[in-house]
């Protein structure tokens, strides 16, 4: 166990710019670090990251490592190889007569997916990715399974050994294997891997069998194919980043975050490269679900925008949504993957007027963080996002990056009034109050849409507003859904750090099988049995056991001749009897019709039950977090001016009181208009609106 | 209006229709609008004009607006808040009876000021064939259920006698119930959000939006038309039904800022249900149009106004009623999507500026393959063979069409998963890949088109039928441009092997190696019952420019990723090879031979 001199819990999430930490200690404050992304050494970055947030505690990066008993982290590593098609030279073996499953992808469907509908309806200038196996390194094998896993035709060794020394001759680094059927019955997909260690030791070899075993071929060859693709490169991040960190003095556990919001040891993570995917934006999802937790209001929209992009997920009750169709760049992958939907619209996303029509866009395109925006005086012409909020009073050109960066007012003027405002033939002013509402207008619409497509009403929901310039936009959209308070968190900039150290160690298990919805219970138990045995064990290796495991089950149902699947958690006692069961099937009727709407069940084809997950938890340590007294309500000692902002209900300019977050206190009341300045973010509380400082220091905005 | 209000209410119109298509796929759950995203549903203003396309099949934005207008003018005085109607007439407005429309009209205390409309294809729709496509039928009479309107739903109620006795017409009644209710659920959420768009700005302002976003499009088309050159542009395309061959000749003038299509020339209409109606040819027109002229326009009424269609009476793209048509839009109507995509093409072709969004033809040739019969659980399954979404991309003037890439008049479809046809239907697949020398030859290759080949699996009956409605296996169809070949032609074998014959098929890898005799089918009901196998191949997407000028290391690349054969690199592409790289010299002799072939010819011509 670890000696008593180490308290910290320290969580590091490498995003695609920034690489954010988060230091916790019981009974301290909460401390943050951040630093530059690092590509392609991200370990680098790492430490850059820890060593802000331990110098903001007066120590040095050794000092903190070695009183760090935790170490929790999430990465973009894999998200990377594959956007900059770095990984390892991989070829597939696969059955034969389907050599094409993977190059094809179920039509156009690997055409469009991914695609904005501005993009999907201009196909003549849309391509395929070129998948990351060349059709050359593709091998067809003679074998084959059914559709209930007997085999029609074993995989012959020799034929197998005939197939891994293709590969091997056109120098492949990584081999995936992926049969029809074989989630069923791996037997022959084994054989493979068999041969290939025998054949190749070196080569690193990926089952879809083990990796998906999930229905759908074209998705579970793609899955097994990033695998063994980001496979190598994953695993040789996670060695150098463990040795640096030993070499810094740190010797606790290293844990990391997958897509699905669980953590992992990294030596199994190593393994699974694919379950690393978008595991940042999961994190950000936990991070929301554990302050929903904290603050009692377990029904959240969780709203990012940062630079480029802005993003949602929703929590309902505390259970999470998972990406029906998950995507990495433009490939299709097979894995539980928390649903984060994002747009091309950011503080950097540039503001034009559509050819033709002349009515003002933002995005799709960004100015990124270089040349970045005209304010940022690096040499973007292009007027963005982030101008605009300068243009309109939220963004004080003294105090951004806490006075580090100053900002060029008239360069940002000049460029939008000669891009934007004149063309339209209004006034600098007028024009950048429109483009500022119709960035709001696309988020209160996207987010409509998710919300819709869930079957949830958003006026039922807290909403969380994280990133570098949800504040600035959050109180109108959030008005306008109706929702029933926003928060923006204390954490809001690093919020991804901050969910890691939300999360508990998650292994998914799942075993595919069709039977009505009849079946006794103990059928289903029976399948339920051996994963149940692997995931204790499994976690008893990790060192849980006790009350420190959790085990989830829950089924897959759908009414008969139908194609949606909904994942059903089993509310009853496990094993199940006859009544759980009941129960369970009662649930999977209640979820169908919120979801896909009244009317929508088909019950008389009956129900069936295709997939049996196992989620099984390994309860880590969580950082008390101790709320502060709250205080009197007079915020006045924070307020360092006034000045005009644009106040939507007023339609123009108006006086604002403006606050220095460091300077407000818990129990503090701000009322709108009002903006706030933190050192990294800045809140706008809109007319009519009132915002409270809670005890863990988040901003509480209320509608009178 | 000020542009600020405008914008947002233009990206709030076009999230309406994305909400209500959400819910149309929710709660359908069926595989056809799920995965094919055989589908469609738009906006259209009080007097039924088009307002806002979106992106589902094409070829419904426009007969959909003629469904409001039959509505209108058949229920003039009986249009109430909370109806719903039904249309699937084809002589009225709809493309064949299983493309049922439902519209809805939109008021805002108590004023008409929008429809809503949509379209699933159902289940069924009680026609002499199951699953709507019916090859048997004679006449629009064998074809099943049609009504040229019925309100379904009035006043928000839903009329029960009516519901019972559609659904007493249909097989799998539960199914098509399921489908008719999305389709209810869709219209509701397109209302709902319509009006609180409504609310919100105001009714005489999303009233002045609506009119300003037609006129931009018309006037955006307008210019568009105007910077490409005039002139007049054919096509010609041929359908086979039941051994007859019919064309469809396509004259597109293009006149300052007007376009006309003129079908004069086409073959009277056929006794078989390859035809389609005017309304059906109009929207077959539109459907290739919106995305090849009108990538960044939005897609309404403005659009249509520029456009002329004259298609004469009595022909295989105006058919007289009671003409069988259920087949049209595998039928006729794809031939008007490629005569159509073939004139846009050449026009945009012949502009400087807009040569890159020239395309040659995509996918020229569906086919419908509905199987039908008990499957291994003992249920009934009746569904499409839904690869016949999978089509192939025509080539581009910068570059090759998209391998398997789909299809125009769709532009979001997709195909099924193996996996998930084997669980579904009693058969089992022997291959399915890429077919070889499949896409057009030309300097820009057309995308390959695919093969595949099925036999019956654990089936209690021994297996099952299919009816089957498929063209393009005599010529191919897919046309090059700019001297680009077309895509290579479909294919259907039914391979019959005796009960007692031999069963070396049962892995077999290619048609070749299927033991049993080949019989080419394409029209009727056949069965795939005991050693009986079925063959299917389709079309890869025409070729853009010269094979002779295709560059040696990309037909070589073609060789070795499996989409060009050995022989036609060499015979068609001219293209020698030593091993997997270019034969310099050979090429070179090759293609000068080839050249004075050409030239020799042309002189004795």
């Amino acid at each position: 166990m670890a000696s008593p001199s180490r308290t910290y819990m320290v969580a590091t999430d490498v995003g695609g710019t920034c690489t954010d930490t988060i230091v916790f200690a019981d009974g301290e404050p909460v401390r943050l670090g951040k630093s530059l992304s690092t590509p392609p050494n991200f370990a680098d970055g790492v430490l850059d990251s820890i060593r802000d947030a331990a110098r903001s505690m007066g120590m040095t990066l050794e000092d903190l490592l070695a009183r760090t008993k935790l170490f929790v982290h999430g990465s973009t590593v894999v998200d990377n190889t594959v956007l900059t098609r770095d990984g390892a030279r991989t070829g597939l073996i696969t059955t034969a007569g389907f050599e094409d499953t993977l190059l094809v992808t179920r039509g156009a469907y690997g055409r469009w997916s991914g695609l904005s509908e501005d993009r999907i309806k201009h196909p003549v200038r849309t391509e395929r990715a070129p998948a990351l196996v060349d059709a050359d390194r593709i091998v067809g094998v003679a074998e084959r399974t059914d559709y209930k896993g007997a085999v029609l035709l074993p995989l012959e060794e020799a034929e197998a050994e005939r197939a891994v020394r293709a590969l091997l001759d056109k120098g492949v680094e990584a081999i995936a294997v992926a049969f029809l059927w074989s989630f069923y019955n791996p037997r022959n997909e084994q054989m493979v891997r068999d041969v290939a260690r025998r054949l190749a030791p070196d080569v690193y070899c990926t089952l879809s069998s083990d990796l998906a075993p999930v229905p759908g071929e074209y998705e579970r060859t793609s899955t097994t194919v990033i695998n063994a693709y980001a496979g190598r490169i994953t695993r040789a991040y996670l060695d150098s980043l463990s040795r640096l960190l030993v070499a810094t003095g740190y010797d606790g556990p290293l844990m990391v975050m997958q897509g699905y919001g669980g953590l992992l040891p990294a030596a199994e993570a190593a393994e699974r490269s694919i379950g690393m995917l978008e595991c940042g934006p999961a994190a950000g999802v936990i991070g929301s679900r554990a302050l929903g937790r904290l603050l009692d209001q377990p029904d959240v929209i969780a709203t990012d925008m940062g630079g480029t992009t802005f993003k949602v997920s929703v929590i309902q009750n505390g259970e999470i949504e998972y990406a029906r169709e998950p995507m990495v760049d433009r490939f299709h992958y097979a894995q539980p993957k928390i649903e984060v939907v994002s747009i091309g619209a950011g503080g950097g996303s540039i503001v034009s007027l559509e050819p033709g029509s002349g009515a003002p866009r933002v995005g799709p395109r960004s100015a990124g963080s270089r040349p970045g925006p005209v304010c940022y005086g690096l040499g973007g012409t292009e007027p963005t996002l982030t101008d605009v909020f300068m243009l309109i009073g939220y963004m004080d050109p003294g105090t951004f990056l806490g006075g580090s960066m100053r900002l060029d007012r008239e360069g940002a003027k000049r460029a939008f009034d000669e891009k934007i405002a004149r063309p339209l033939g209004l006034s600098t002013e007028e024009a950048a109050f429109g483009v500022y509402r119709v960035a709001c207008a696309q988020i209160t619409d996207l987010i409509h849409e998710i919300t819709v497509e869930r079957g949830l009403d958003p006026r039922d929901f807290t909403l969380h507003a994280f990133g570098g310039s949800c504040g600035m936009v959050a109180g109108i959209f959030g008005a306008e859904l109706n929702v029933k308070r926003l928060v923006i968190p204390y954490t809001a900039s690093v919020n991804c750090a901050f969910g890691l150290v939300s999360a508990d160690i998650v292994h998914e298990y799942s075993t595919t099988r069709v039977l009505p919805a009849g079946t006794p219970a103990e059928d289903v138990n029976a399948i339920y049995a051996p994963m149940v045995a692997r995931a204790l064990k499994d976690l008893a290796a990790e060192g849980f056991a006790g009350d420190r495991v959790g085990l989830e089950w829950s089924v897959d149902l759908r009414y008969m001749r139908q194609v949606h699947e909904v994942q059903t958690p089993v509310r009853a006692a496990t094993p199940l009897d006859t009544a759980g069961m009941e129960r369970l099937v009662g649930d999977f009727e209640a979820l169908y019709e919120r979801k896909y709407g009244k009317g929508s069940a088909y019950r008389e084809a009956g129900i069936e039950m295709t997939m049996f997950r196992l989620t099984a938890r390994g309860l880590m340590e969580r950082p008390r977090l101790e709320p502060a007294a709250p205080g009197g309500s007079d915020a006045s000692a924070a307020l360092t001016g006034r000045r005009p902002i644009f106040v939507e209900a007023a339609g123009g300019f108006r006086d604002a009181d403006i606050y220095d977050f460091g300077r407000l206190a818990p129990g503090n009341v701000v009322r709108g208009p009002a903006v706030i300045h933190t050192p990294i973010t800045t809140i706008v509380v809109q007319a009519g609106q009132r915002g409270t400082i809670d005890p863990y220091r988040n901003v509480i905005v209320d509608f009178d | 209006m000020d542009p600020i209000t405008f914008s947002i209410i233009r990206h709030r119109l076009f999230r309406v229709v994305e909400e209500a298509v959400i819910t149309l796929k929710h709660v359908s759950g069926s595989a056809i609008t799920n995965e094919g995203h055989d589908l469609m549903v738009s906006l259209y203003r009080a007097d039924g004009s088009l307002l806002m396309g979106g992106v589902g099949f094409l070829h419904h934005l426009t007969s959909a607006s003629e469904a409001c207008k039959a509505i209108i003018r058949r229920f003039e005085g009986d249009i109430e808040e909370g109806d719903i109607f039904l249309l699937n007439d084809p002589y009225t407005a709809a493309l064949h009876t299983s493309d049922i429309y439902l519209v809805s009209p939109i008021h805002h205390e108590g004023r008409l000021i929008a429809w809503s409309a949509c379209f699933v294809h159902v289940f069924d729709i009680g026609a002499m064939n199951p699953g709507g496509f019916a090859p048997d039928a004679q006449d629009i009479f064998t074809e099943g259920f049609s009504s040229p309107g019925i309100k379904v739903v009035s006043r928000g109620r839903l009329r029960q006698d009516v519901w019972d006795t559609i659904l007493n017409m249909v097989r799998g009644p539960e199914m098509v119930a399921l489908d008719l209710r999305s389709m209810i659920a869709c219209n509701n959420v397109a209302r709902e959000r319509m009006l609180a768009l409504v609310q919100k700005y105001g009714v005489e302002t999303v009233d002045e939006a609506c009119r300003l976003l037609i006129e931009q499009s018309e006037r955006r088309l307008r210019e568009r038309l105007t910077e490409l050159p005039d002139g007049r542009w054919q096509s010609r395309q041929y359908l086979e039904a039941k051994g007859e061959t019919y064309r469809v000749v396509l004259t597109m003038t293009k006149e300052a800022d007007r376009l006309i299509f003129d079908f004069t020339g086409s073959s009277p209409q056929s006794p078989y249900s390859v035809n389609c109606t005017k309304w059906a040819s109009l929207g077959g027109l539109f459907a290739p149009l919106f995305p090849l002229l009108c990538y960044d326009i939005v897609w309404n009424e403005g659009v249509i106004k520029p456009i002329t269609m004259i298609a004469p009476e009595g022909s295989i793209v105006n058919c007289t009623r009671p003409a069988p048509v259920s087949v049209a839009t595998v039928g006729a109507i794809q031939s008007v999507n490629n005569a159509a995509c073939a004139t846009i093409g050449k026009l945009l072709a012949a502009s400087e500026r807009y040569a890159e969004e020239a395309t040659s033809v995509w996918h020229a040739n569906h086919f419908a393959i509905f199987m039908f019969g008990r499957n291994q659980r003992g249920g009934l399954s009746i569904g499409i063979l839904t690869e016949t979404f999978a089509g192939a991309g025509g080539a581009r003037t910068f570059a090759d069409g998209v391998d398997v890439g789909g299809e125009i008049p769709n532009p979001i479809s997709r195909m099924a998963n193996v996996e998930t046809i084997e669980a579904t239907f009693p058969i089992r697949y022997l291959f399915r890949r890429r077919l070889v020398d499949s896409g057009g030859p030309g300097l820009y290759r057309g995308g390959t088109g695919m093969e595949l080949a099925i036999v019956p699996h654990d089936a209690p009956d021994g297996g099952l039928h299919y009816v089957i409605s498929g063209k393009g296996a005599k010529f191919p169809q897919s046309d090059g441009l700019g001297g680009g070949l077309p895509g290579a032609p479909n294919d259907y074998v039914w391979v019959h092997t005796p009960a007692e014959g031999a069963d070396a098929g049962r892995f077999a890898l290619a048609l070749d190696a299927m033991p049993g005799e080949k019989q080419p089918v394409a029209w009727g009901v056949y069965p795939l019952m005991g050693k009986d196998g079925l063959y299917v191949r389709w079309n890869g997407g025409g070729g853009i420019g010269d094979p002779l000028a295709r560059e040696p290391a990309a037909v070589a690349k073609d060789v070795v990723t499996g989409a060009v054969s050995t022989e036609a690199a060499a015979a068609v592409y001219g293209v020698e090879l030593a091993g997997t790289a270019v034969d310099v010299a050979g090429t070179e002799r090759r293609r000068t031979a080839a050249r004075r072939w050409r030239l020799g010819r042309e002189a004795a011509e």
